[in-house]
This record gives C-alpha cells, structure tokens and sequence, in this order.
C-alpha cells in the first residue's frame, strides 16, 4: 500500500475579491520531508500555509493529514501546527505559565517534553518573555511547538529578523528534535541559501503558480549547471541555458536537462543553487542586471 | 551555515567523500557501528534524507555493511580498499595536473621537501 501524503493538493487556487492570489496549485508533501517554500514577496506563500491549516477557503482539492482544513479544522490542528510569520508570544507571561497554557490548551501537547527541549536552549522557565531576545523567543516558541506530538508542521518565515547564531540554533532544535523521518516540515524563508542544505524537498512559487515542486534528489538529476570559460560564453549561450550568473566557479550555465555533449564538454559540471535556479524560474533573467 | 558545502558536486556526494575521508583515518575503526543518521544530521545539520544517500553511497562502495537491527558497520578492510582507490583517483586525476603545473611552474624532484613541515 502507498502511504498516505500528509498534503494532498489539486488544482487549489484563492482568490482575495478579484485579485488570484494563488492558482491552480498541484503538488502532495509526503511524511518525513522537509520542504522549503521559496517565494518573493506577495508570491502567495503565506496564503498557501492559511489555505492548509484552514484559516484561508480555497477552490479545488485540499487534504491535509487526510482532512478537509477548513471543515475539519479543529481535528486537523491536533496533528498539525502552525507558527505563522506574525507569531509571537505574550510578552508579559513566564516559560513556565507558558507550558501550563500549553497544557491546558492542547490534548498532544507534553510539559515535560517542552521542559526537555529548553533545556537545550538559554531560555529559563522563570524567564519573562518581555526579557528574551528577539532569537530566544524564536526558540521557545518553536519548543512549545515541538513539543505538540504532530504529523505536520508549518513555519511561516520563522527565523526572519534573528541573528545568524539564533538561526542556527533554531534549525538545530528543528532537525534534532522534530525530524523523526515521520513528521514533515513546510517552512518558507528568504534565506534560502542557509537552509538548502536541511531541505530534502523545495516548492516554488511565483506570482501565485507554483513554478517547482521538487525533491532535492531530482532536482540535482534535472538541472545542469555548467562553469566554463567566458571566452565560450557565445557557444553556451546558443544552447538555450535558462539563466547565465556568476558562480564560485566563475560564469556558470544553468541548463534545465542535460545539454548536448558538445556543449557540455565547453565546462564543467557544478552544482546548481537553490537561489540561482529561484532566480532562474521567478523573473527574466534578462532584466535582471547582476545576472550579466 | 552552508560554507562547509561547496558548489562543486551534490551535497551528499561532499558529504560521502569526508566520512570516507575519517574512514581512512580509522574514524571508526573497522568493524565498528557508523554514527545514526540523526547524530550526522544533527552534527552536519544536513537533511536526513541526504544523510541516508551519503551512507548508502558508502554501502555501495563497500565500505558499510548494513547489520541487521543494528545499523551500519564498517567493514573489515575497509580503510585498504579506500586507500587502494585514492591511491587510484591521485595517480589518475589528480597527478597529471600537479604535474602540469609543477613543470609550468618548473619545480623539480630535487625542490620538492619530504620531510613534515609541523
């Protein structure tokens, strides 16, 4: 038997009065990924994590955990959690009565388990919000979260703002603590290339259509990146490459599917950004100025 | 975050290529357990997923073998046959290059110091 996908979308688009704010979206989040979902400003990424934790109606066909978000929303958010890129904690309320909340307020959350996970963190159960940096409050929350015995989770933009220590710590707490190769993560950020390396899956999303969902295991089959000379830059560039940029191996040729050999054997084969390949697929390369 | 990747080859390829790397320096020695996936998540901060592809690409190579119930092992001899196939890739890849560029640079034998510079 096929397992069950945690997200199941078809065809799902939301619309705010007349403007589309996504459209036509089609992609499944299997269990133990995670996935990052790539976006400029305004693409729709928040609206997407609105539309799968129900806060947002959308046409078409949406199954999260199996249920109907919006119908179902109650019971979807006992497996599923959601820190939205808004979140933030009562600044005047203790770690501790945050817990207590928590418990109160969450039959799968565990105190105990909440109590663990600051453990690794300086954040101090007698600690007041209000007296918590910006990174420590990130930390906490996602721990409360963590703590939520949960099939999905979904971070809105969840480490905008904090330092590159803090961000750090936060993705720790994350693959340490919540990547069990069951539960699955959907996590947007702009820092797209600090977080590459713990995605196994990535999503695209331009302009409200999703322009990639892929795993990072394909992604490296299908695109090509070629570093190679600039005296060859003329011969590459008639060989159709979907965004020519300068790498860390110098001009570099991104090529959706492999080029013909002859082209090929013009440079040397690199690996492919997530962020020159976002570039690449979310706006005209040829308008865009760093990109020669 | 990410300086330790280089843009050159998969991330899991980069991966693979520095555990075998503590494999030739008998880290851990043969016939003992590999760390689990999530303790080389954790300490790479790497997906698990491609963790599990670095390892497997290990297995393949016949470096791991897979214990049942009890994870990956080392495999008895080991540390020689990835001695024996970077013995392999230098002489092959690596060398003709030194060797270009060494003439280029005209460094002969007699230039060269062997002796440990620490």
């Amino acid at each position: 038997m096929i397992p069950q996908p945690l997200v199941r979308a078809e065809g799902l688009s939301v619309r705010y009065g007349a403007r589309t704010a996504l459209q036509d979206l089609s992609f499944e989040i299997p269990k133990g990924r995670v996935v990052g979902l790539l976006g400029h400003n305004g693409a729709g990424k928040t609206t997407l994590m609105k539309a799968l934790v129900g806060l947002k109606t959308a046409q078409g066909r949406l199954q999260v955990l199996g249920m109907d978000p919006v119908r179902e929303r109650v019971a979807l958010l006992q497996s599923a959690c959601y820190i939205p890129d808004v979140a933030t904690l009562p600044r005047w309320a203790r770690v501790h009565e945050l817990i207590r909340l928590m418990s109160g307020l969450h039959p799968r959350f565990s105190a105990e388990r909440a109590r663990e996970l600051l453990r690794r963190t300086s954040v101090g159960l007698d600690d007041k919000v209000s007296r918590l940096s910006k990174g420590m409050v990130a930390q906490a929350h996602l721990a409360l979260v963590a703590s939520i015995d949960a099939r999905l989770m979904i971070l809105d933009e969840p480490t905008l703002g904090l330092d590159v220590l803090s961000r750090k710590a936060f993705y720790e707490m994350l693959i340490d603590e919540w990547c069990d190769g069951e539960r699955s993560v959907l996590v947007s950020t702009h820092q797209v290339e600090e977080i590459e390396s713990l995605l196994s899956d990535v999503m695209m999303l331009n302009e409200g259509r999703l322009v990639l969902s892929i795993s990072l295991e394909d992604l490296d089959r299908r695109f090509m990146a070629l570093g190679h000379d600039p005296a060859v830059a003329d011969r590459i560039a008639q060989a159709h490459p979907l965004l020519r940029y300068r790498g860390a191996a110098g001009a570099t040729a991104l090529f959706d599917g492999a080029p013909p050999p002859d082209i090929q054997a013009l440079g040397q084969r690199v690996r492919p950004s997530l962020v020159d390949l976002f570039v690449a697929l979310t706006r005209k390369p040829e308008l865009d100025r760093r990109h020669f | 975050m990410t300086s330790s990747w280089d843009d050159g080859l998969p991330i899991y390829q980069q991966l693979a290529d520095r555990l075998a790397a503590a494999l030739l320096d008998g880290n851990p020695p043969e016939g003992s357990a590999m760390p689990s996936v999530r303790a080389l998540a954790s300490q790479f901060l790497l997906n698990p997923l491609t963790v599990s592809r670095a390892l497997q690409a290990l297995a393949d190579a016949g470096l791991l073998e897979n214990r049942r119930g009890l994870g990956l092992f080392v495999v008895p001899g080991a540390r020689e046959r990835l001695r024996a196939s970077e013995r392999e890739r230098f002489l092959s890849t690596e060398w003709p290059r030194l060797r270009l560029r060494l003439k280029r640079l005209g460094i002969g034998a007699q230039h060269l110091s062997w002796e440990d510079s620490r």
